[in-house]
């Protein structure tokens, strides 16, 4: 008998349908009535058109584009922690976190960019909040993207210590990257057939995973080796050319990481169906009944004591999915100098976002099958892998557990792996911006830069248990994300459009993410006070093995009192950026009564 | 050639479909490698305007005599150079 109720089935339909009502009703309303996009109206793409940065590309090309450059660990990962709170919460989340704030975020970046010329959040930062603001952003992002690394680096070293096989096979992919790059780049081998010679390598070397699987025999020093290891991968991505190395590994990449999704959400909507008879035929048994083991809750605190409460924990925990400060980056980087008319950034922003909410729901419903007790400490960072493998094995049965699960450890490993070469690279460039001149020239090497970007993140990954960087990671991502909601606001309230709809997500965002990072300073905090009191248990908490002993307090309370400070100086940061933009928010909505009326489309409906 | 043969042929639905779904694959897959290339040989192109141009701005790099024989093939590029050198840049500008 079809069970609808007791499996995900019902929660993936609801999911897309209310997806659908965001994109179709809210989205629209939106485009039309606040932004006013025109299709008649010149676009930067055609506007300063050079054929390298602006050049109109096809919606359908900069929808893939855009989605494939958001689209990362941050939706598979968030949920593991967000279901701490339950299932319903967590999904309530992803669906009005995207309705109402998410893809508003990164459609009005994009639209924006697209109303400033086509230039970067960098420049209107300028503008809208002066040299300071400007100064405050890029402190920001490099403390940003110091804790995206770490946290990114500590997962790539946990997963291969989880699966065994994934670390050939990682390499496999990385070879047939530098095998493509030779061939498409030296050899002008036609791209057909290098990418079928590529995908060959990398089914070969997901065999070759399972056939010879390396487990280290550190104990656990295991954790600290793999980390370097993945330093020195990402070190080798940052400097070396990106034709190279980093654009044919991350083109192969592709391939595994988005096929292993649509699996996921193909199973999750077949879930009721397993073992079910139409039409005279009968569909594959699943070998274990598939339905929602975890509970629904909502728990208002972490019934494992260790997180906090729901509110501000839950809404930092999941961020890409439901909301992310690094798509209004990608937004008004590159995807807005692109557009060829303005109507297009709805589906392009807007789709593209509220498709990487189905990803997250994906990922959830992978959680939601599983027992209470994968995630108990939340250490099991293999519970995703374990999830997909279930929700798969019915139609893909024909391939062994093993197979499964190298595939799925390694689609995880692929999109922390090519996000973070990209993070890394970024670093480099952001450093060599900073400080290519002056006292500290040094750091704008790009080998130095390169080393300083992996080696704190590499020291706070050793140190640190992942879920504590995942929410100062998710904080400070979300918190990028209220800030760009008020630079999408200010220039609203600058044009004489209406401003509530983006201010009102904006302020909750940020006041929600400052909180976030104040309750997670004030538990490294409490931390050191306690140890001060005689009580280790918390220092040792925070920390993970082998630091998490009495042997090595005096680093467990270095590190949490490091870790009170990098919390203190984001949310410092923050806060400094968070008032200007206030301050910059309310002059512009002074001299807008002040003066006569425009309209976010520059007046043109007036005129 | 006649009209009719240069003008596109309206596309139907199934054309349309495909088309959106080569697009999309694209623009997964390749776009962004597709521009990244095109950005590295963007600032190679820099680097030879600088090279060639660099006297006339004061900073001599090659002799004037070199210059000047390289000039026909930098000059079809110089209003697209100015556009680019002269626009506003930062970090942000970086991400992709």
């Amino acid at each position: 008998m079809v069970d609808i109720l007791s499996t995900p089935f019902l929660w993936v339909v609801v999911t897309i349908g209310l997806y659908g009502v965001a994109y179709w009703g809210y989205g629209k309303w939106i485009d039309r009535n606040v932004w006013r996009s025109s299709a008649k109206k010149a676009t930067p793409a055609h506007m300063y058109m050079d054929g390298v940065e602006y050049f109109p590309v096809s919606r359908y090309v900069l929808w893939g584009y855009q989605f494939k450059s958001i689209a990362a660990l941050g939706p598979i990962l968030g949920p593991f922690i967000g279901i701490t709170f339950g299932w319903l919460p967590a999904l309530l989340w992803i669906i009005g976190g995207n309705f109402f704030i998410g893809w508003l975020q990164d459609y009005g970046a994009m639209m924006l960019s697209v109303r400033k010329e086509g230039r970067s959040f960098g420049p209107i930062t300028y503008e809208f909040t002066g040299a300071r603001g400007r100064t405050n952003l890029l402190a920001f992002v490099l403390f940003y993207l110091i804790i995206i690394s770490a946290t990114f680096i500590a997962l790539i070293a946990s997963f291969w210590n989880a699966f065994p096989g994934t670390f050939v096979a990682t390499v496999g992919i990385l070879l047939a990257g530098l095998l493509c790059g030779q061939l498409l780049y030296r050899v002008k081998m036609n791209v057909f057939a290098v990418t079928g010679i590529g995908l060959a390598v990398v089914v070969l070397s997901i065999y070759l995973g399972v056939a010879f699987p390396i487990t280290l025999g550190f104990g656990v020093w295991n954790i600290p080796i793999w980390a370097f290891v993945a330093a020195v991968i990402l070190y080798a991505a940052a400097v070396l050319p990106t034709p190279m190395f980093v654009q044919p590994t991350n083109y192969l990449a592709f391939y595994p990481a988005y096929a292993a999704i649509l699996l996921i959400l193909f199973g999750a909507l077949m879930t009721p169906f397993w073992g079910a008879s139409f039409l005279g035929l009968t569909l594959p048994r699943a070998p274990t009944p598939i339905s929602i083991q975890m509970p629904a809750g909502p728990f208002w605190f972490d019934p494992q004591g260790i997180l906090g409460p729901i509110w501000p924990i839950l809404f930092v925990a999941i961020a890409c999915g439901a909301i992310s400060g690094w798509h209004s980056l990608v937004s008004s980087s590159s995807s807005a100098k692109q557009l060829d008319i303005e109507t297009d950034a709805l589906p392009v922003g807007g789709g593209a976002m509220l498709s990487e909410g189905l990803l997250a729901l994906a990922s959830l419903i992978a959680y939601m099958v599983l027992a209470p007790s994968f995630f108990v400490g939340r250490t099991n960072v293999a519970a995703w892998v374990a999830g997909a493998v279930t929700l798969t094995t019915p139609f893909l049965g024909g391939l062994t557990a093993p197979i499964l699960t190298t595939f799925f450890g390694l689609v995880l490993i692929i999109y922390a792996l090519t996000v973070q070469a990209l993070v890394t690279r970024f670093f480099r460039l952001v450093a060599a911006e900073s400080w290519s001149e002056g006292r500290f020239h040094v750091f704008g090497n790009k080998h130095v830069s390169t080393v300083v970007g992996l080696g704190i993140p590499w020291a706070f990954a050793v140190s640190g248990s992942w879920w504590a960087l995942w929410l100062y990671f998710g904080g400070a991502n979300q918190l990028l994300a209220g800030l760009a909601i008020m630079l999408i606001t200010i220039h609203l309230a600058r044009t004489r459009a209406p401003t509530r709809f983006s201010l009102i997500p904006g302020v909750f965002m940020i006041v929600t993410t400052l909180a976030a990072l104040v309750w997670q300073t004030g538990t490294f905090l409490y931390s050191v006070w306690a140890y001060l009191n005689n009580d280790n248990s918390w220092v040792l908490r925070n920390v993970r093995p082998p630091i998490n002993t009495k042997d090595y307090i005096l680093v467990a309370v270095a590190i949490n009192a490091v870790f009170v400070a990098v919390g203190t100086v984001l949310f410092a940061v923050g806060l400094s950026m968070a008032v200007r933009l206030f301050r910059s928010y309310r002059s512009s909505m002074a001299e807008r009564r002040a003066r006569a009326p425009a309209a976010a489309d520059g007046g043109e409906r007036e005129r | 050639m006649t009209e009719s043969n240069d003008a596109p042929k309206p596309k139907g639905r199934g054309g349309k479909i495909k088309e959106a779904a080569k697009g999309v694959f694209y623009g997964m897959a390749a776009h962004g490698h597709v521009t990244a290339a095109l950005r590295t040989r963007m600032y190679l192109e820099h680097l030879f305007m600088f090279i060639t141009l660099g006297d006339m701005l004061g900073v001599p790099v090659i002799p004037p005599y070199y210059s000047l024989k390289i000039l026909p093939y930098a000059v079809p590029n110089i209003k697209s150079w100015k556009q680019r050198v002269f626009r506003e840049r930062d970090f942000t500008d970086q991400v992709f």
